[in-house]
This record gives structure tokens, sequence and C-alpha cells, in this order.
């Protein structure tokens, strides 16, 4: 069901408006490269990510999803970290259950600087992903 | 379902187009479902272009509108505003970001740029056939505002908002106001002194009625949001009755026994662990130093306003909007960076003018009288290896001047000045060209070639490969090695991870846009002031103190605030009342209502902060965000994955 | 019969004179807690220098893009008034919270309210002068709107260039020119000003050394600045002598800056970056170009700016720590530069294909003739004297008047609209203390 023969993988990022997106954009600002299949769909915080919507990217054909998460500088309080992790989690055990390597979902804390280390995720990611493709 | 759609396809001058072809993006989606007309434009943002948006809208009846531009952070509000003047509910908009996310991101592949714009505009064209009109909810605002720092931000922007009429909070960590200012002796321009601003700040402070005034007070949580901030504030005892007896007091001091390094003086002399900083820091009004104090009683044998009864107090307050004023921290230099702590007369900018100022007829330091001054630039900031890649501002001007009191109030000085390049911007200018006229020495050193101190008997040598003289190699044998230290963010700046206030990649406090909203934070309702957001000298600080009391006192004047009406709800069918939603959320937001076959869910709107938090827990997917629904989502992803 | 000339009545809070960037942030500040203000603008169109800006340091946004939405929300709001084309003649403290404006407004010649900004007029009318708004690089018509972005965007006709041969009337569709409008004089009742009248740029005519005017391949930043600008003139960088596409250029730091000589002694706090931030722009729109910035001390001081300049050093920007002697003109149109390196200490000469002179912010002395009564003292560089710089910077010799932005002296544009925010902080509790 996943995107393959592309020369890079279509992935998206699920971002969040305060503290993730102005990482996103100061990266675009900054111009530090990174593949353009790569499509981000902004909420207000990473904890509200439902597994269905993760799901359903893969049914359409992306080949990884990415939460970039709040971490501990979401506005919303502290269990923020801990209520994504489980949706990681919980989404990782439906992905096995249809046979979609849990390696294509991969989360991490973003916080609104954090334009360099967004791009070498997706860079690496991008990378693996291309490479659980040929194999 | 919305189903006559204005899209509009911005250049942004070239920012876009230099790199999208923003032509092909228009022909890709003016065929989608429901895109009534889909245009490009020279500036999306510009006053044209925004007259012929509300005249489309108000001709043709558009029922949604999507504009591809720049990030959603600059102009999501505009083109909102430009949808509402063309009379159809602003919530009926929906911004595509091709500008930080797509031309500028993808500026080294044109055709993958162009790719990624378009799938981007059909995305939000998705979205905004689900987009559905909504009232913002209402809400009451506190005409208060917390003032968080004492120094000369935080005392100016208190006045300021007391004037305009709010009640304010003015909360300082230390014992006395008036920050790091009441630490300086002379200052540029005026040549009034440190102490004399902060006098004539205190005055004006306390003679407003509508301004408490908290000292060893810290803000120690925070449970609110903007127009209702409900803060803890921790307020540590002086130990000491409110009205005391200055000679008696002496005598307490005098006996003492706990002699301590008196940061006021940056360490360069002590003090008791009873004490005050008379007659530069407010109130007027000593303090025990309890950490320090080892409670030997002997100050309460001589003076009776020695009270050690007085507890820690915990105050509750609620105010409309924090401003923040912390201020900075003087940069200090690693040990043996330049010599510092491996020879004994190097110290800081900030020792030295305390030294200025502490002596008398000749500048003496550890007893020895101090002629020749080597001061050396840039320490802490404009770093090769360290982090600290920003210049300080202010510390050029700020030594320049030390230097030239120094000449002026004692005799013999020769003054030695090390630098990377002088910056003393705009009128500071002339400074920099009196001091030469005096006869201070400028000497400049390579990027990659610093001075080096070494020691040679009592005295310290600073070496330089000077540039100003043909790269010759100069020597000065300095009594005194003066530090031109920059500004760091605070120490303990926990206050700022208190408000989740984002940081910048100098570490400290971040504005949303500099230009655009240079005093606000990502953080709704909180403002930030002076040298907390970045190095600034003193009229820098009033100014951005002045329009941060502007801006918080906009949150709090109308006494109503309009919120985002972007809050969950509940699908009374699907819902079965599990309490996972209720558990989920931080805010208290949801509660169980009875209904007549069964409990269900229900959201209390002004709560609701419209996380989403309480979506995913749901067994039933039963809650959905506003604007944010399966269907926006899904369909979004749908387009953006063809 | 003569038209009687007839003085207006009217009455605002605040008079904001001056509609670049600082006036208007302190407009929008002012009219969003409720004050009703009237901006005066010498100009045809709001928005100053900055509207005519490319990208701005240090972030490279666009400056189009943050100056039109604010030029457009000071237009539509409805507690603003805009006079463009328009001069305050004189100012009369009456007494505190009133102040009494005698404002001139000249004709456009064009009924503003009915030009649709269709720009016909512009293709029919004959006479073609120099552009000041792209700074005499290209040349524009007696009938003319100043720019795309202008605001308001709407046509007028130069009466000094025109021929009044009637051809923009006849092509007109709302037929809103009209040559009988005359000059109207406005006395207007404020209770607080607010001076915002921005700086001038140095006039490097009056270097003789640099041969700026002599030799045609010699511009200045702005002329610079409006080739690299969104709505430039040319679809690229042209050196103006043969219309070439440049590829060795020159920057000359601190052109009328830091110059005793030339009467001005200090430093103009932007030209450091503008230049940094230009010579990023070039590197990217013609690659292949060698840009050399000629400086004393690179002056890379706020937020940001360090970074910066850091940045370009690491694009290939040449820097060299040099004073400029003398320019000279080669057979080939190319400039020869003499100047002492003094990281070398050695005089040394260079050739470069275009110089851009770096010209710095020179006190705008129109605010001298505002008030005739009262005192509006002005500091030793002509700009207006801050009575109060560490605690008030916005407060001047006269109680309820104050200064915002580069009025007061040169900054930048985060720092004009900082003092932007503290000249209409000030003035709101001016009006509400004195209410």
């Amino acid at each position: 069901m996943v995107d393959t023969g592309k020369k890079n993988a279509r992935i998206l990022v699920f971002s969040t408006e305060k503290i993730s997106d102005p990482a996103i954009d100061m990266a675009g600002l900054l111009k530090l490269h990174y593949p353009p299949t790569i499509y981000a769909i902004s909420i207000p915080c990473s904890s509200g990510v439902k597994p269905k919507w993760i799901l359903h990217a893969f049914e359409k054909g992306f080949a990884g999803v990415f939460i970039a998460a709040d971490g501990s500088d979401c506005p919303y309080g502290e269990s923020c970290t801990e209520k994504t992790g489980k949706i990681v989690s919980t989404t990782h055990e439906l992905m096995k259950q249809k046979n979609i390597e849990p390696a294509r979902l991969r989360m991490a804390a973003i916080c609104s600087v954090c334009s360099e280390s967004f791009v070498k995720q997706m860079k690496s990611f991008n990378e693996n992903l291309l490479k659980m493709q040929g194999a | 379902m919305n189903n006559k759609l204005g899209v509009y396809i911005c250049h942004c001058g070239g920012n876009i187009s230099d790199y999208i072809d923003v032509e092909k993006v228009r022909q890709s989606v003016e065929n989608e479902e429901g895109v009534f007309l889909a245009k490009t434009t020279m500036f999306a943002c510009g006053d044209s272009n925004q007259k012929e948006m509300v005249e489309d809208i108000k001709n043709n009846h558009l029922d949604g509108v999507v504009v591809a531009s720049c990030s959603p952070k600059l102009h999501l509000l505009t083109f909102r505003a430009v949808t509402e003047r063309g009379e159809l509910n602003k919530y009926n908009y929906v911004h595509a970001n091709i500008r930080e996310q797509a031309s500028w991101a993808h500026s080294d592949d044109k055709a993958g740029a162009t790719e990624k714009a378009i799938h981007i505009v059909k995305a939000a064209i998705a979205k905004v056939r689900f987009a559905e009109s909504l009232v913002p909810i209402k809400i009451s605002s506190i005409k208060s505002v917390a003032v968080i720092g004492g120094g000369v931000a935080g005392m100016k922007a208190a006045i300021e908002l007391s004037d305009l009429g709010c009640q304010v909070y003015l909360i300082e960590r230390e014992y006395f106001v008036g920050g790091r200012v009441s630490q300086w002796d002379s200052l540029f321009t005026t040549n009034e002194t440190g102490k004399e601003l902060v006098t004539r700040l205190y005055n004006d402070l306390v003679k407003q009625k509508n301004i408490t005034v908290y000292t060893g007070a810290e803000v120690i949580s925070n449970s609110g949001n903007i127009g209702d901030f409900k803060l803890k504030i921790k307020i540590t005892p002086r130990y000491i009755k409110a009205k005391c007896n200055q000679g008696e007091l002496q005598n307490a001091i005098d006996v003492c026994p706990v002699e301590v390094p008196d940061d006021f003086n940056f360490n360069i002399t002590g003090r008791k662990a009873i004490y005050h900083n008379f007659p530069s820091e407010y109130p007027q009004s000593p303090v025990i130093d309890i950490k320090n104090c080892t409670r030997c009683g002997a100050c309460e044998k001589i003076c009776e306003n020695v009270d050690f009864t007085q507890k820690e107090e915990i105050m509750d307050i609620n105010v409309g909007s924090v401003l923040m004023a912390t201020g900075f921290d003087p940069y200090t230099p690693a040990d043996g960076e330049f010599g510092y702590n491996s020879f004994d007369n190097v110290i800081t900018l900030p020792q030295f003018k305390r030294i200025i100022d502490l002596s008398n007829e000749k500048l003496t330091f550890k007893g020895r009288e101090i002629k020749n001054i080597a001061y050396i630039y840039c320490v802490g900031s404009r770093q090769v290896e360290g982090e600290n890649k920003y210049c300080s501002r202010y510390c050029c001007t700020s030594a320049i001047h030390a230097a030239i009191i120094a000449k002026k109030k004692f005799l013999n000085i020769y003054n030695f000045h090390f630098t990377r390049g002088i910056r003393t911007y705009g009128k500071q200018e002339v400074l920099y060209d009196e001091s030469s006229r005096m006869g201070d020495i400028y000497l400049q050193s390579y990027e990659n070639d610093p001075p080096v101190v070494t020691g040679r008997n009592d005295k310290a040598v600073v070496r330089i490969n000077d540039i100003l003289t043909g790269k010759r190699e100069m020597e000065v044998e300095a009594d005194l090695v003066v530090l031109v230290t920059g500004m760091v963010p605070r120490k303990d700046n926990s206050v700022g991870s208190l408000f989740k206030l984002p940081k910048g990649r100098d570490r400290f406090f971040n504005e949303i846009h500099m230009k655009l909203r240079p005093v606000e934070t990502v953080i709704d309702g909180i403002t930030i002031s002076g040298a907390c957001q970045g190095p600034k000298n003193i009229m820098e600080t009033a100014n951005s103190a002045l329009s941060a009391a502007a801006k918080s006192y906009s949150y709090v004047s109308k006494g109503e605030l309009e919120l985002e009406p972007i809050i969950a709800r509940i699908d009374k069918d699907l819902c079965t009342w599990c309490n996972a939603c209720a558990q989920a959320c931080p805010f208290n937001a949801i509660e169980m209502e009875e209904g007549k076959t069964k409990n269900v869910a229900s959201i209390n709107n002004s709560a609701c902060k419209g996380c989403g938090m309480c979506l995913p827990v749901c067994p039933t997917d039963a809650i959905n965000l506003i604007a944010y629904s399966n269907n926006e989502i899904e369909s979004m992803i749908d387009a953006l994955a063809g | 019969m003569i038209m009687q000339e007839q003085i207006k009545d009217a009455s605002y809070d605040v008079l904001v004179i001056g509609g670049g960037i600082a006036g208007g942030e302190a407009a929008l500040n002012l009219a969003n807690n409720g004050f009703k203000v009237l901006i005066v603008e010498k100009d045809l169109s709001i928005g100053g220098k900055m509207i005519l800006l490319s990208k701005v340091f240090p972030t490279l946004d666009c400056s189009a893009c943050i100056t039109t939405p604010k030029v457009s929300e000071i237009s539509r709001h409805p507690a603003i008034t805009i006079f463009t084309g328009s001069e305050v003649k004189k100012i009369v403290k009456i007494a505190e919270n009133s102040f009494e404006a005698d404002v001139l407004r000249y004709p456009r010649y064009v009924i503003a309210e009915e030009c649709t900004g269709c720009q016909l007029c512009e293709q029919a009318c004959p006479v073609i002068v120099k552009d000041e708004y792209q700074f005499n690089l290209v040349g524009r018509k007696a009938a003319f709107i100043p720019f795309t972005i202008a605001s308001p965007k709407v046509a007028a006709i130069d009466i000094e260039n025109c021929t009044l041969c009637g051809a923009c009337e006849k092509v007109c569709p709302p037929k809103c020119i009209d040559f009988t409008q005359e000059k109207e004089e406005y006395r207007i009742k404020v209770k607080s000003v607010i001076i915002a009248t921005g700086f001038k740029l140095f006039d490097p005519l009056l270097m003789p050394r640099y041969g700026f005017g002599l030799y045609k391949n010699i511009i200045t930043s702005m002329q610079m600045e409006r080739q690299l600008a969104p709505t430039r003139p040319f679809n690229t960088i042209l050196r103006p002598g043969d219309g070439k596409v440049p590829c060795k250029v020159a920057y000359v730091l601190c052109t009328g800056s830091r110059d005793a000589t030339i009467g001005n002694p200090v430093c103009s706090q932007i030209c450091c970056m503008y230049s940094i931030k230009q010579a990023q722009l070039l590197m990217g729109a013609l690659p292949m170009a060698d840009v050399t910035i000629y400086y004393l001390n690179i002056r890379s001081f706020g937020k940001g700016f360090e970074e910066f300049y850091e940045q370009a050093k690491g694009m290939g920007v040449n820097f060299i720590k040099g004073k400029i002697g003398k320019i000279s003109e080669l057979e080939n149109g190319n400039l020869k530069l003499r100047y002492e390196d003094i990281n070398e200490n050695k005089v040394k000469e260079s050739e470069h294909d275009i110089v851009v002179l770096s010209v710095g912010v020179i006190a705008n002395l129109d605010t001298a003739t505002f008030f005739s009564e009262q005192q509006l003292k002005l500091d030793s560089f002509n700009f207006i004297n801050q009575t109060d710089p560490l605690a008030s910077p916005a407060r001047t010799s006269i109680n309820g008047v104050f200064v915002a932005g580069t009025a007061s002296g040169p900054m930048d544009i985060p720092d004009s609209i900082l003092s932007a925010g503290s000249a209409s902080s000030e003035a709101m509790c001016y009006l509400i203390q004195k209410k």
C-alpha cells in the first residue's frame, strides 16, 4: 500500500501551531532544504492526533508519518509528552495488525527553534523509509 | 459543504514565484471541486488585492476563501479580516503556507516546490469545503497586569500601566527593586547616575495608588490563561519589622558575625547576613539574608526591629496579562578565560564600574593603586568557539563610558582598549570620539587572533597583534585588566519555563516577530520587554517596556476578550460517557451531563482551550475539534497523498 | 468670481506627522485603543521608506510583505484619517491637551475617491520625467501612480511637469481627473502630537572625491535597494552607465556617516546591516558576482545581526577593512577605488564595475519649522531632542509632543517600531491623565 518507486518518500508531518510550526517555518526561512515530498498538517497540539488519521495516511499512500511533538514546551500542559507517546504506541499496535512496519511512524519533540533538528530528522526518516522500500 | 470557493495564489514579489510556477499552481487547482475562481496576485496582502478579494467575495457570494502565501503566523488574521469585510464569516477562510514550507524550503528544487505547493493548496481547498461560520467566544478580562521583574523596564511598564488605569502587581525576586541599573553609577548619555534614575522611577511608582510592589517574591505557579491568569506568588520575609530605626540597624549590622560576598558589588566586597544597599536601592528597608544567617541572635539583642517570627507567605493573584521584565545576567568568564581567576587583577566590566563608584581620590583595587588599565572586549559575546554568537550591543559604549569616567575622576589613568572593532552605533559614536581625543589607545585584534593575558611580576600583561598599527605585536603591562563582558540570559530563568515562553537561538526570550509583533510571545497574553528579550541599552529598554505596557493594556483595557471558537465538540449519539476524555482534559473543561437515555460528556466552552487532548482517548470517536474534524483532516490527507 | 480661500476645521485626539512605519505604528496603537488620529504625510503614499525596500535584515522577510498589510490596516481603520500630499505648516500649543495645527493639502488633480488605479492616464501621458520613487533609475509620466503598492493606489498629476495636454482626461474611464482642484487649508485641533517625520538620506554629491553624479556606475544604496525590490524597475541588476549586469560590486560604508568633515560625526546605525543584506541578495541574484564591502567597523549589534554578518562571510562576501580615498572612472566605465587597507597598512587600488555608496541617515529639518511659539529643541545633530532619553525616550521639550522613530536619531526598523510603541504609549497616558 505504501508509496514506492519515487526518489523521495512521501511523509506526512503532524506539526503544532505554536511550537513545531515555527520551527518548520524557520527551516524554510533559513533555506535549510529537505525533501519536497514532506507535507505538514498543523493542529493545535500533538497529543490530539487520532490514530485513525495516521492509519488513513498510510492507506492513502504515505510512506511515513512523523509527529513533530510539542514535548515539554507544550502550552497546554506537561502531560502532552506522555499523551503523545501513548498515541504512538497505540498506533504502532494497530499498524502491526495491518502489517505496516512500526518504523514508519516516528515521533520527536521539535521545539519552536528546532529547525535544524527538524531537517535532520526529516532527512534521516526519508533515508530510512527509502531503505525499507528497497529491502 | 462550501461550494463556491475563491482561491488566491500569491507571488509574494518573487519570494514565491521565483521558485514556484504560480500559474501552474493556479491551473492545477482551478478545477478542484467547489472552486469558483482561482487567481494569482503579486502581493495578496497588498491593499489593492485585499479590495479585489472583498469585491469578489461580495459580488459572487463566495462561501469559502483560500489564500496561498506566507506562513499563517504573518497573515492568517489579515485574510480573516478581508473575508469578514466581504461579509463572509471569517472562519470560512483557510490559509495555505507555500512560502516558508514550499518556495523557501525547497528553493533548490523548483519542480518539487511547485508540486508540493499544488498539493498544499488542494489540501487547503479540501479543508475550507468543511469550514463553518463560527462566533468567537467572549470571556471577561481582568483589568490588572502582573509585571515580573522590578528593574527599570518593569518599573517603567508598571507606572505606565497604572497611569492607563490598570491594577498592577510588580513582582521582584530580589529584596530591592531597580535591577542592574541601581548598580551603575554615571549613565550615558545623561550622566544621571543609576541610583538617581532608580530613585526617580521609584518615587513615581510609590505615588501610584494601584501598584502593589512585592519584593523577595517569586511566581511559583500559573494555572490560568489570557484574561485570567491565576498566579501563586511566594513572598519571603525580610525578617525586619516594617518601620525600623536606622541607628539601631547599623549597630545590628555591625554585630552580625557572618560575612558573605556582596553580589550588589559583584562580589568585590563583602556584606553581612543582615544588610541594606542604601542609598541605591528601594525599598529602603534592610533585610536578613536567611540562607546565610546563622541565627546567632546577635542582631536581635541590639535591634528590636529584627523579627525572626515572620513567615513565608503564599499569595494568589488574578491578572489579565503578564509582562515579563526579568532582565539579564552579566557574562561570567570561565576560569582562565583571559586570565580570569588566574590573575587577581583581572576583573569584569560590572566589577570595574563598582570599583570606580567605590573608590575616592585614587582608583584602587585590592589595596593597589591603578594607573594602566587594559580593556578586553567581546568577552562572552561574538564567540567563535562558545555558544554566544551574538553581539551584546551595550558593552562597547558602556566600557568606553566607564573608561572616560575613570579618567575624569582619577589622576594618571591610562586606558588601553583591546577591541574587535568598536560598535558605538548611532549617536554613541561621539563618546568614542571623545575617548580617542582624551588619549585612550585603541588596538584591534584579528578575529582568529585574540589578545593573550600572561603574568609578569605582579602585573598582568596583555599582548596583541594589532591590526591598526599593521600587525605589530603590542604589549601592555596593566595594573588592572577589565574583561568587557556581555549580557547573557538570567541563570535562573525558571519563571520563563513556568509560562512556557519560547527562547531564541541566543537563549533569550523570543518575540513572535521582530517587526510585526515585537513585544508579544506565542503564549497569548504574555508580553516581553527589556533585556530578557536580548541585549539592550537603557533607552532601548524603556522603549520596549512602554511598547509592552501598551500591548498588555490592550489585552485588558476593554474588560472583555474574544477567543477563538476552536473547541472540542461531542457527538452525543456516539458518546457512551466513559470519563476518559474528562481525565485527559488538562483544563477540567469536560463534565458529565445526564441525558434522558444515557449520560454523555459535555464541554464547558469558556474553559476548553481547543488542544484536542481528549480526541484520541475516546473509544467511540465521539469527539471532534472544530476546524480539525475527521472530515477535514482526512480530506486534507487525501489531497496531500494524491 | 474669485474662489474664496476657505479654512476648514477639524479635530482629532492625536496628530501624527509622518506616515512611515513609525508614524503608522503609533497611529494604529492609538486608534486600536479608541483614540481618533490624523496622519499627515508629505508624500503621495504612506509607508515611508520601508515600503520601498527589498527585504529586511536579519530575517530576509520581504519588506513589502510586512509593510503592505500594516499600511492597509492603517488606511482602513475607522479611527484614522490620512492626508497624503499634505504638509504641516505650523503648530501652536494653546494649553495642555490643546494644540492647533495648520495643515496644507496640496491638490492631486485626481478625485481620489473615484480613481480605480487603472493606469490608463499613465499610458496616455506624453511627458516623461525622472521617477523619484525609483530613485531616478527610470522615468515616470506626469500623470502617474507613485508605485505598484502605494497606498492610496490613486493617480496624481505632477503639475510642475504637466503640459495640460488633456490626454489623461480623455482616457480616464471614471472621468476623475480634475484640474480645477485647489490647495486646501485646514485648521486642526488636537490634544497631542506625535512627530514621526523620519530621516533624510545623505546626499553623496556633497563628497566630490567619490565622483557620484559624475561617474554613472556609482549608485546609492537606496538605488540598489530598488533594483533588488519585488517592485523593481528592471528584472535584474543593471549598472546605469551601459545596462551591463555587474560582476564586481563594491560597497563603500560610512558614506556621509562618522565623518566630521561633512558635518555628520555620528554612526547611522543601519548602513552596515543593509549593505550586508544587499550583498547577500546580490549573491543570490547574480551567482557569479564578487561583492566586496569596504568598512571601518562592522556594526552588527542587534538581535540576530552578528549571526547575519557571519552568514554573509560564509556565503563569500569579501570584507575589507579599508578607508576609501578617491574613486575614479576607467574608460570602460569601471571604477578604480584607491583605499588604505587597514589590516595590511598599505594603500591599494582595486577595480569594480559598479560602486554602491552606503549612504547614511541625516536629520529631517522639516521638524524645525513646526512650532513657532514654543521651542521644539533639537540635538546637536538636528534630530529632535529627547529630554529624558533614559526613562521616557519619546518625550520632547514640549509637553504633549512626542517623537517616534528616526526623527530622534538613526535607528533600524525594529527599534523604530518599539520607539513608536513607546511614543503612542506616552501619548495615551497624556490623553488619559489630562482628561
